[in-house]
């Protein structure tokens, strides 16, 4: 059953309950009040009845009267107060009676409270009567008086009213109940919003919201709902364009070894299969020297790439140190192409991962080298180092604008051919920014075509 | 007449060995490593019979420079590593009579290069070796001026020999190229056709047995 449902349902008896009793109590006591009213006037009048009565009759009656004088006042003394609720009894027997119901059907004259005054409810002959009655003595003579009023009416009435009641209760159990259902129902809506929204975003469609604006409970919910939901899209599109970052580099990768793999693959077949001269039989050898030495460098790099984005180790360097080093690792590529390296320092002391900032200074030379046209007159290029900023200037091709923020890429190329003549493998900007990355350190590019580039690295 | 070839290809490794293959199979090939450069050579001279185009090139790409080939009714062969199949479908939509993925089989090349040729009508169909002259549509053979009887799947193996001349074929390919599909264990068949052209074409040097490759055609180089 729908939570909203039982909900709904429970309230609803609790309404009627509460309902139904204020209902009954209220009967209760309306009836117990006109009832306790008659009560009281049928006492009194019982008591006037017999006051009376007795002081008339005590008061004309004589020791020495006969029989039949003695009757006859006393019915000529009850004649004068009674009227058609009074009756008079002697021995058992009625001696007046002002009601059409003979007596003795319904008053057992020797119960006792008839006898005191009391009046007693007793239900005859399909009438309700109250009966009071009280002895008294005239004249050594013992007689009964009693009042027997009919409040049939009274409790017509009585039942009239509490037929009222149970009609009144019932409407407003009725109208209670769907009050409590639509309303019930209106606080849920929220919820199934909530559970909407929540099985679409299960289904895929993160960027999915949950439409609640109430100012309760659910609202608050809601708002946390959808605060979750911005999370989770955040985190799924971060992972998704990682992924397909991660995707395209390795169609990158594929892509990059399969013409290595074609060259080596056509001479190695024409070196088996082919009838060749000593000369191409030579130049097939060198073909496959150097498209193995071209794939030894991308998987270098590779390895490279794929190990420095992982946490690094810091330690405090003496700069210097490395810059010397790095100047001895690229002096044989500046001397093969007559590239003029200087260097300016002005730090002391860096906390850095030495071997892959010398890797990422040792890149950005060469990258600084091949800037310059093989028949450049001059190739200077300018290594400095000021407060936690690394800088490689040249004064080479330059950067075409539109690509400058696709130099890190991995293989991205500027020019295509002429990169991978100079043995570029495409990863040696990326890499600088995998290094750079993992040091938490910027990069700039500063370019002009024609004029040449400065690549700064800045660490944190 | 030799079938002329036009390759454009920036990397110098696979550029050599489709030349090399290409010269073997007797055909006239010219070769460019930019994109650009083989646009303006054709301003000049444009009488290719089929371009073999890498896709990614410098200067100018292979889906552009197509668009030149057309200009001047070059039919196009791609050679690309590109697998992913949008830029395969794209090349093919765009009018390109083949496509070849590397890496690839050379000799895979050379007989979609010769199918290519013989659909488009272009196919030249003489081939000659020393004083013998095949001709594939008459089905003749003439051996210094005078007629030669080859029964007919001797002139089939004979043909595929020319077809890659200097390259050993193995006797498997042999098999698929001249009956069409692999006769599993027949290679002895592939044997006794040799003799046969080993004798009556006087060519017992020129057809080398490669032991555990096959046979190879040979020009005296």
């Amino acid at each position: 059953m729908k939570l909203s449902k039982r909900i709904a349902l429970l309230v609803s008896i609790v309404l009627a309950a509460v309902i139904v009793g204020v209902s009954l109590s209220l009967l209760l006591f309306a009836r117990n009040t006109i009832l306790s009213l008659s009560t009281e006037q049928v006492q009194r009048k019982q008591r006037t009845l017999r006051t009376s009565f007795s002081e008339m009759a005590n008061y004309y009656a004589r020791g020495d009267d006969s029989e039949a004088v003695h009757d006859s006042l006393i019915q000529y003394c009850f004649t004068r107060f009674s009227d058609q609720t009074s009756v008079l009894m002697r021995d058992g027997k009625p001696v007046y009676t002002g009601v059409t119901v003979d007596p003795s059907a319904y008053i057992p004259i020797d119960t006792e409270p008839y006898n005191d005054g009391t009046p007693v409810a007793v239900r005859t002959q399909g009438r309700n009567l109250l009966i009071a009655g009280s002895r008294v003595t005239v004249n050594e003579r013992s007689y009964d008086v009693y009042v027997v009023e009919d409040v049939t009416d009274v409790y017509t009435r009585i039942r009239r009213m509490a037929w009222i009641f149970a009609g009144v209760s019932l409407s407003a159990i009725a109208l209670g109940a769907g009050a409590v259902t639509l309303l019930v129902r209106r606080s849920t809506r929220p919820i199934m919003a909530l559970s909407d929204a929540a099985r679409e975003i299960a289904d895929g469609a993160y960027e999915k919201r949950a439409d609640v604006k109430t100012k309760d409970e659910i609202g608050t919910l809601g708002a946390d709902f959808n605060r979750m939901a911005e999370a989770v899209e955040t985190k799924i599109s971060e992972l998704e364009e990682r992924n397909e970052r991660q995707r395209l580099f390795i169609g990158g990768v594929t892509h990059e070894f399969k013409t290595p793999m074609t060259g080596l693959l056509l001479h190695a077949g024409l070196l088996r299969r082919a009838n060749l001269s000593e000369q191409e039989r030579d130049a097939s050898l060198a073909h496959i020297e150097a498209q193995t030495a071209w794939l030894e460098r991308l998987t270098q790099n590779l390895l490279k790439l794929t190990t420095s984005d992982e946490e690094i180790e810091l330690q405090p360097v003496h700069i210097p140190d490395i810059l010397d080093a790095v100047k001895d690792g690229v002096k044989p590529k500046l001397d093969a192409c007559g590239a003029v390296l200087s260097v300016r320092c002005e730090t002391d002391t860096l906390t850095l991962n030495p071997d892959l900032i010398h890797s990422l200074l040792n890149n950005l030379i060469v990258n600084a080298a091949n800037a310059y046209d093989a028949d450049a007159p001059e190739k200077p290029i300018v290594l400095s180092v000021t407060g936690r900023t690394f800088s490689v200037s040249d004064r080479g091709r330059g950067i075409p604008k539109e690509v400058q923020d696709r130099i890190f890429e991995p293989f991205f190329r500027v020019d295509k051919s002429r990169s991978k003549k100079q043995g570029g493998s495409g990863l040696g900007l990326a890499l600088v920014k995998t290094i750079a990355d993992a040091h938490g350190a910027t990069i700039t590019v500063d370019s002009e075509p024609g004029k040449g580039t400065t690549v700064s690295v800045t660490l944190p | 007449m030799k079938n002329r070839i036009l390759v454009v290809e920036d990397d110098a490794a696979i550029r050599d060995a489709v030349l090399l293959n290409l010269q073997f199979a007797d055909y006239d090939a010219v070769a460019f490593d930019d994109g650009r450069k083989a646009a303006d050579a054709l301003e000049e001279d444009h009488a290719f019979d089929l371009a073999l185009l890498d896709i990614m090139l410098p200067g100018m790409d292979g889906f552009e420079l197509f668009s030149i080939m057309e200009r001047f009714g070059i039919p196009v062969i791609y050679m690309t590593a590109k697998t992913d199949s949008a830029s395969e479908i794209k090349g093919l939509r765009d009018g390109a009579e083949d496509y070849i993925v590397k890496p690839f089989d050379p000799l895979t090349l050379m007989v979609r290069i010769e199918k290519t040729l013989k659909r488009l009508g272009k196919w030249n169909a003489v081939y000659r070796f020393r004083d013998i002259v095949v001709n594939t549509e008459t089905h003749t053979v003439t051996k210094g001026g005078e007629p030669v009887v080859l029964q007919p799947l001797e002139f089939d193996v004979f043909v595929a020999l020319l077809r890659h001349k200097n390259m050993t074929v193995s006797r498997e390919r042999l098999l698929s190229e001249v009956w069409g599909f692999d006769y599993l264990g027949e290679t002895r068949m592939v044997d006794v056709k040799i003799s046969a052209l080993r004798r009556k074409l006087d060519l017992e040097d020129a057809i080398r047995s490669i032991p555990k490759l096959g046979y190879r055609l040979e020009d005296e180089r």
